[in-house]
């Protein structure tokens, strides 16, 4: 423990069991939340988790690493920040056609 | 302990807290101050880990823009502050479940990061170079020259979907769009 905490940003594990936890929070978060802007949280937290993993590898391996490394969490960003506008313009139309972003009372496509 | 062990903790204690009050926290809004709180200390993070650009596209495109939308989202809901559709306890369960399952497998991998030495992470104790407080602009010129190297093609198509999506998310919320 003593190891853990005094290796501090010297120590590869730390950075992966913070990500280890952002990714539990995120299904966590996406299980429980009923609000479709909820769960478009949960995603971003475990988007970040894989992103903090990627750079924190790629930086433990070499300069040469690091750089491929932070290409990728650039592209995750990207497409985090694409997914993100997506499900706002979702979210929004979803409101004004149902008045409400309640994921368990849109159900205009159930069938029932 | 040097002066960027000191830093470490408290910025990892910032992710930590500010992941659990966007996964648990009723109130919408403050779910949503919460995760930026957990971005803004992922960005700092990544200046531990000499990812300058990378820790200022982080604070530009998800704490100035993501989270903006999000907040923007939160508007939408009826119930902002958690009243009516708080999640049942069979929900719950399941949720807590399912993420001390997805933590428990992550932390053991994490810890079998030793023995996957051969892999070629040699040095899992200490860095190539450790961070001496200084910010060098040196892994910014690396991460250009892949970027616009080999990585280029990949980062041309990012542009052109980055484009496209931003074009069908404006026809989604178009006026006449039924």
């Amino acid at each position: 423990m003593t190891e853990l905490l005094l290796g501090g940003p010297e120590r590869l594990q730390n950075y992966l069991l913070l990500g280890a936890l952002l990714f539990a929070l995120g299904v966590v978060a996406v299980a429980s939340r009923r609000n479709a802007v909820g769960y478009l949280m949960g995603i971003e937290l475990m988007l970040n988790a894989a992103n903090l993993d990627f750079v924190a590898y790629g930086r433990f391996r070499g300069p040469e690493s690091a750089a491929h490394a932070q290409v990728a969490s650039l592209f995750v960003i990207a497409l985090a920040a694409a997914e993100a506008a997506v499900a706002l313009a979702l979210v929004y139309a979803v409101f004004r056609n149902l008045h409400d972003v309640d994921l368990e009372r849109v159900s205009a496509l159930n069938g029932d | 302990m040097n002066a960027s062990t000191l830093l470490f903790w408290p910025v990892v204690a910032l992710v930590a807290a500010g992941g659990i009050g966007a996964a648990v926290a009723r109130n919408l809004v403050y779910a949503a101050l919460a995760l930026g709180l957990c971005l803004s200390g992922v960005g700092g993070l990544y200046l531990f880990l000499q990812a300058e650009y990378l820790a200022v596209v982080q604070m530009i495109v998800y704490v100035g823009g993501i989270l903006i939308l999000i907040l923007f989202g939160v508007m939408f809901s009826r119930d902002v502050l958690g009243h009516s559709t708080r999640p049942g306890w069979g929900s719950r369960i399941l949720a807590c479940t399912a993420g001390a399952l997805v933590l428990g497998v992550a932390a053991r991998l994490a810890f079998l990061v030793p023995s996957l030495a051969s892999n070629g992470l040699s040095s899992i104790r200490t860095p190539v170079d450790s961070w001496d407080g200084q910010i060098s602009s040196q892994s910014s010129f690396h991460l250009g020259d892949v970027l616009l190297g080999g990585w280029l093609v990949p980062f041309l198509v990012v542009a052109v979907l980055l484009t496209v999506v931003l074009v069908a998310a404006l026809g989604l919320v178009r006026k006449d769009a039924k």
